[in-house]
């Protein structure tokens, strides 16, 4: 064949071996059960004494029935070693089997993120009424350094607005204020959520 | 496309097991006083196709496996998505744990233990 690649000659001989081991095997399946048929033909007239032309037929059908058993053994090795040389070289469907492979589990990953970003943001809502009730309420102590979210929320949508709302965003620490969102986002202390260093104040 | 030539590989085994028995059928046929010729005939016919069918698929292997082996180890792998399918699978996991503590810390919060 023109468009044949030159094969390693370890793996050229290995197929050139299984060629021959299948001529091999299936032609002696053949020849033994053709000579076991012809053996079977009673012959009238014989060099030898029947007695001895029956135990030498015997005897050859036996030898020839094993010759047959064990080239149908050894095609069976022949099946065995060529799905093992499959396994290993058949590259086209082991990169059928990767890819597949590979798709599923990202389809997996993804569908495990796409349900943890949904969780959070269901939290995220709840988060932002919780923290809404918490710190309207008399119990919370917050003292203008952390800034709730639903704070953050209202402020960044006051700044997005033209119009600015000079009651907007009134909070313990309204003195920072007036700087906008420039400073919001370059200070440092804001933390989101609630989350961050909390001092004890006293709020009136 | 692996799993099919697998399987015809399986096939191939069947048939070499048909044509033993056959032969075998044959032969006991043969010792017999009197043969039945039609069943003969069928045994025979069925070992002939089946050594052709055996032959014909053992070399339609060879001669792919001739095409498509390069001599080469495979390099592929599934690590990689199989490392960020973990990590994902932790990640949810991790949520799962957090959140299961913060619902344990509400109900500590709610039904005080006395």
């Amino acid at each position: 064949m023109a468009n044949q690649r030159a094969l390693p000659q370890s793996k050229e001989s290995l197929l050139q071996n299984y060629n021959k081991r299948l001529k091999d095997d299936i032609r002696s399946i053949l020849d033994n059960l053709t000579e076991i048929i012809k053996t079977a033909k009673v012959e009238e007239e014989t060099q030898v004494s029947r007695a001895t032309q029956a135990e030498q037929d015997h005897y050859e059908m036996h030898v020839r029935a094993a010759n047959i058993v064990r080239a149908g053994e050894s095609l069976m090795k022949l099946v065995s070693d060529l799905k093992q040389f499959l396994i290993l070289n058949d590259f086209p469907s082991v990169n059928e089997a990767i890819s597949l492979q590979n798709q599923q589990l990202r389809s997996l990953q993804d569908e495990c993120d796409k349900k943890l970003t949904s969780l959070r943001d269901e939290i995220a809502i709840d988060l932002y009424e919780l923290e809404e009730e918490y710190y309207s309420s008399s119990y919370s102590q917050w003292d203008g350094t952390d800034l709730p979210l639903c704070e953050a929320y209202r402020r960044r949508d006051s700044w997005a607005s033209p119009d600015r709302d000079p009651t907007f965003g009134s909070a313990p620490g309204g003195t920072e204020d007036a700087d906008g969102p420039d400073s919001r986002e370059t200070t440092p202390k804001h933390h989101l959520n609630g989350h961050g260093t909390t001092t004890s104040t006293d709020k009136p | 496309m692996a799993n099919d030539r697998l399987r015809a590989l399986e096939e191939v085994e069947n048939q070499i097991a048909t044509i033993l028995q056959c032969a075998g059928n044959i032969v006991l046929e043969l010792s017999k006083d009197k043969h039945n010729a039609s069943f003969l005939d069928r045994q025979l016919s069925q070992f002939t196709g089946s050594v052709n069918r055996v032959e014909t698929d053992l070399s339609s292997q060879i001669r792919y496996l001739t095409q498509v082996a390069t001599g080469q180890p495979h390099d592929g792998s599934t690590y990689s998505a199989r490392k960020d399918c973990q990590m994902a699978l932790n990640r949810a996991e991790y949520a799962r744990v957090k959140l299961g503590e913060l619902g344990r810390t509400c109900e500590l919060m709610l039904d005080p233990q006395p």
